[in-house]
C-alpha cells in the first residue's frame, strides 16, 4: 500500500518544488485512507470513519486553508479515479462532502482569537461533510423523505469519528512539535 | 503545479456538469372528472411538462363526460329521448365511430356488454352522482324492461344516422365511455410526446412506458379486504381494468346491490367479485372487464376467446382465482394461501 | 480545547438530540395526507388529531385525523360509502366521497404500487 502512496506521489510532482513535494506527499497518504475505507465494510451506506479528514485538518492547521483544499480535493478525485468510481454517485457524495468541509473550515480560518483547536476542527468538518453528503443524496439521488429518518444515525456517526480523528490530529501534533523542537 | 491546478479545474468542472441534470421523476396529480378521480402519473425531468400533460388529459375526459353523460342533459340523452319516440337520429364522424366500437365489443361479448340498457341502469338508481339507498326496484318493474330485451343488436348505425328498431333501447356507456377516453388521452398525451404516463380514472388505467429504469407497478385491490391482492408490472402500453361488486352498491336488509347488471335477468350479476383484464386498448379492456364479470365462472372463458382478451383474473364469490395461463405467467399474487385455477390455454 | 472547541461540542451535543428528537418521534413516519376538495389540495401532517371540515359542492364534510390515521366522519352525501371506507393509514390508500368531490390520501411515505386498480 504505501508503494502505491508513493507511485502516485511520483505521478503528481513532475516540476517540484518542496511545496509541490509536500502536497502530493499528504495528498498520496490521504488517498491511501481513502481507499482503504472504501474497501471497509460499512454497517450503513456513508457512515465511514473518514480517517481521511485527519490528514486535511492537519494540513489545514499547519499549511493553511489553501492548501487542505489542493489535498482535499485531488484526494477524493484521484481517489475515486483510482477506485474507478470517478463522476459515480459514490464520487459525487464525498466530492460534495469534501466541499461542504472546505467551506467550514474557510470560516473556521477567519474566527476571531484563539479559534478552534483540532478537536473543534475535525468534529465541525466531519459534521458539515456529512451535512454535504447528504444533502447531494437527497437532491441527486433518494429524494424521499424517509432519508431524513437515517439523519440522527448518520450524524452521530459523524460526531464520534470527528472527536476521535480531532484526538488523532491533536496527538500528531503534539508529536510534530516535539520533532520539530528537537530538530531546532 | 500550474498545470495541476489546470486539470483539476477541469475535472471539477466536469464533474459540476454531470450532475447539473435532475433525474427524472413520477409527478402525480388528481382532478375530479368522468364522476370520478382521475389520477395522471407522469414520469418528466420538469413539473411544467407534467403539468401539460395532466391539463391534456382532464380536457379529454371531461370532453368525453359531457358528450356521453347518460343522466345529465347532453348529446347522449338527446338521442336517447329521440330513440325511444323511433326517431331516425342525425350523428356527427365521432359519435359514429364511438358507438360502432361499442357495438362491435357488445356483439363479441354476446351482448352481455350491454350499453342499450340504460332503463335497467336508471331503475336500479345508478343513474345519479350519489349511491342509491334502496330498497331495490319492483320484480314487476325490472321483469318488464328486461323483456322489451334492449340490445345493440336493434341499432341500425351508418356513419351519419342511427336508429333503433326497439324502442326500449336506451343508451349508457358506463362500461365503455371511460376506457374510450382514456384511449383517447393516451393517444393525446403520445402526440404531445409524453412517453411514460399513467392515466388512472376511477381505478382503471392504461400505463404506456415506464418508470425509468423499472415498469410501472400497478397493485389490484382486494374485492373483499382493505390492501391488494395482486400486482403486475405493465409492459409497454396496456390497459388494466378491474370491474368489482365493491365499486358502486348499496345494501338494503343485509343484501348487497351492486351496478354490473346482468342484462338476461335485470339484477346485479352474481356469483364474481371481481374481474381484471388487460388489454392494449382501454374501450376494449373496459367492456369486457363488465361483460366477463357477467359471464361468471362458466362462460368467461368463451366471451375472453370471442373478445380477443388473453389475460383475465377472475374472482369468485368464494375468493378463487380463476386465471388464464397468460395472466398466471406474469402477476403477482400479494396475499397468502390463495386458492388459484389457472384454466383454458387452448387457444 | 480552546473554547471555541467547546462551543462546537456543545453544539454537536445539542444537535444530536435535536435530530434524534425531530426526524424519529411525534409522526412515527413522517407521514402527511393530503385533503382535496374540487381542485384545491391541503396537505396535513397525521402527527397531530385534528377535526378538520372541508366544503364541497353538496356540504361539509367533517374528516379526522387521529393517531395517525385518517378517516371520514361525516358527509352530505346518501351512499356514505366515503366513511365505510374508514381509517387510512399506508402511503398510497385513499377514499373519497364522489358526490361532495373531497378526497383524502396519505402520502409521505413510497407507496408499493405507482397505481392501484380497482
Amino acid at each position: 500500500m504505501s508503494e502505491h502512496a508513493n507511485n502516485s506521489a511520483d505521478s503528481t510532482t513532475i516540476k517540484t518544488t518542496p511545496d509541490d513535494h509536500l502536497v502530493a506527499w499528504l495528498a498520496a497518504l490521504a488517498i491511501t485512507i481513502h481507499i482503504i475505507e472504501s474497501v471497509l465494510p460499512s454497517p450503513l451506506p456513508g457512515v465511514k470513519p473518514g480517517l481521511a479528514n485527519v490528514i486535511t485538518i492537519a494540513v489545514f492547521i499547519l499549511y493553511g486553508w489553501r492548501t487542505a483544499v489542493w489535498v482535499s480535493m485531488l484526494r477524493v478525485l484521484v481517489g475515486s479515479i483510482l477506485i474507478g468510481t470517478f463522476l459515480s454517485p459514490t464520487f459525487m457524495l464525498s466530492f460534495s462532502g469534501a466541499i461542504a468541509s472546505l467551506a467550514v473550515l474557510w470560516l473556521a480560518s477567519h474566527l476571531p482569537g484563539a479559534g478552534l483547536g483540532p478537536i473543534g476542527l475535525c468534529l465541525v468538518a466531519a459534521m458539515a461533510h456529512m451535512f454535504g453528503q447528504f444533502y447531494t443524496a437527497y437532491l441527486l439521488f433518494i429524494p424521499h423523505d424517509g432519508l431524513f429518518k437515517l439523519l440522527p444515525l448518520l450524524m452521530t456517526a459523524a460526531v464520534i469519528f470527528g472527536i476521535i480523528s480531532g484526538i488523532i490530529v491533536r496527538s500528531m501534533l503534539h508529536h510534530l512539535g516535539k520533532r520539530h523542537g528537537q530538530e531546532k | 503545479m500550474r498545470l495541476r491546478r489546470l486539470t483539476l479545474l477541469l475535472l471539477t468542472t466536469l464533474a459540476l456538469t454531470a450532475c447539473s441534470e435532475p433525474l427524472p421523476q413520477v409527478h402525480k396529480a388528481r382532478l375530479f372528472t368522468l364522476g370520478t378521480l382521475v389520477d395522471v402519473s407522469v414520469l418528466d425531468r420538469d413539473e411544467a411538462t407534467a403539468q401539460k400533460a395532466t391539463n391534456i388529459v382532464e380536457t379529454e375526459l371531461a370532453l368525453i363526460n359531457t358528450q356521453w353523460h347518460a343522466w345529465r342533459d347532453s348529446p347522449l340523452t338527446k338521442i336517447n329521448q329521440q330513440l325511444a319516440q323511433r326517431k331516425k337520429v342525425a350523428i356527427d364522424t365521432s359519435t359514429y365511430r364511438f358507438i360502432k366500437q361499442a357495438q362491435t365489443l357488445a356483439t363479441m361479448s354476446n351482448q352481455l356488454f350491454n350499453p342499450a340498457i340504460g332503463s335497467l341502469v336508471g331503475l336500479w338508481g345508478f343513474h345519479s352522482d350519489d349511491t342509491p339507498v334502496g330498497p331495490p326496484p319492483a320484480e314487476a318493474a325490472i321483469e318488464a324492461l328486461v323483456k322489451e330485451a334492449p340490445s345493440m343488436a336493434n341499432i341500425t348505425l351508418t356513419p351519419t344516422t342511427i336508429s333503433s328498431s326497439n324502442p326500449a333501447v336506451q343508451l349508457d356507456f358506463g362500461a365503455f365511455g371511460k376506457g374510450y377516453a382514456i384511449d383517447r388521452a393516451i393517444e393525446k398525451l403520445k402526440l404531445a410526446g409524453v412517453e411514460n404516463a399513467i392515466v388512472n380514472a376511477g381505478g382503471d388505467l392504461r400505463a404506456i412506458g415506464s418508470k425509468g429504469e423499472h415498469p410501472w407497478r400497478i397493485g389490484i385491490r382486494h374485492p373483499t379486504e382493505a390492501g391488494v391482492i395482486a400486482s403486475i408490472e405493465t409492459r409497454g402500453d396496456e390497459s388494466l381494468f378491474t370491474s368489482g361488486n365493491y365499486e358502486r352498491f348499496f345494501d338494503f336488509d343485509g343484501k348487497r346491490y351492486h351496478h354490473i347488471i346482468d342484462p338476461r335477468s335485470g339484477y346485479p350479476a352474481t356469483g364474481t367479485l371481481s374481474v381484471t383484464v388487460i388489454h392494449h386498448s382501454a374501450a376494449t379492456a373496459d367492456a369486457a372487464a363488465t361483460a366477463l364479470f357477467i359471464a361468471g365462472t362458466q362462460q368467461w372463458q368463451q366471451i375472453a376467446r370471442q373478445m380477443g382478451i388473453d389475460e383475465v383474473m377472475l374472482i369468485d364469490r368464494d375468493l378463487t382465482i380463476y386465471m388464464t395461463p397468460q395472466m398466471a405467467a406474469r402477476i403477482h399474487i400479494e396475499i397468502d394461501d390463495a386458492n388459484i385455477r389457472i384454466v383454458g390455454g387452448q387457444t | 480545547m480552546t473554547r471555541a472547541d467547546y462551543c462546537v461540542v456543545l453544539f454537536a451535543a445539542l444537535l444530536l438530540p435535536y435530530l434524534y428528537i425531530t426526524q424519529w418521534t411525534g409522526n412515527e413516519s413522517g407521514i402527511t395526507a393530503s385533503i382535496m376538495s374540487g381542485s384545491s389540495t391541503t396537505q396535513l401532517s397525521l402527527a397531530h388529531d385534528h377535526t378538520v371540515e372541508v366544503a364541497g359542492t353538496l356540504g361539509t364534510s367533517v374528516i379526522k385525523i387521529e393517531g395517525g390515521k385518517i378517516r371520514f366522519v361525516t358527509a352530505p352525501c346518501l351512499g356514505k360509502q366515503c366513511i365505510h371506507s374508514g381509517w387510512l393509514q399506508h402511503a398510497g390508500e385513499f377514499a373519497a366521497c364522489l358526490p361532495n368531490r373531497i378526497s383524502i390520501a396519505v402520502l409521505g411515505e413510497t407507496p408499493r404500487f405507482d397505481s392501484i386498480n380497482f
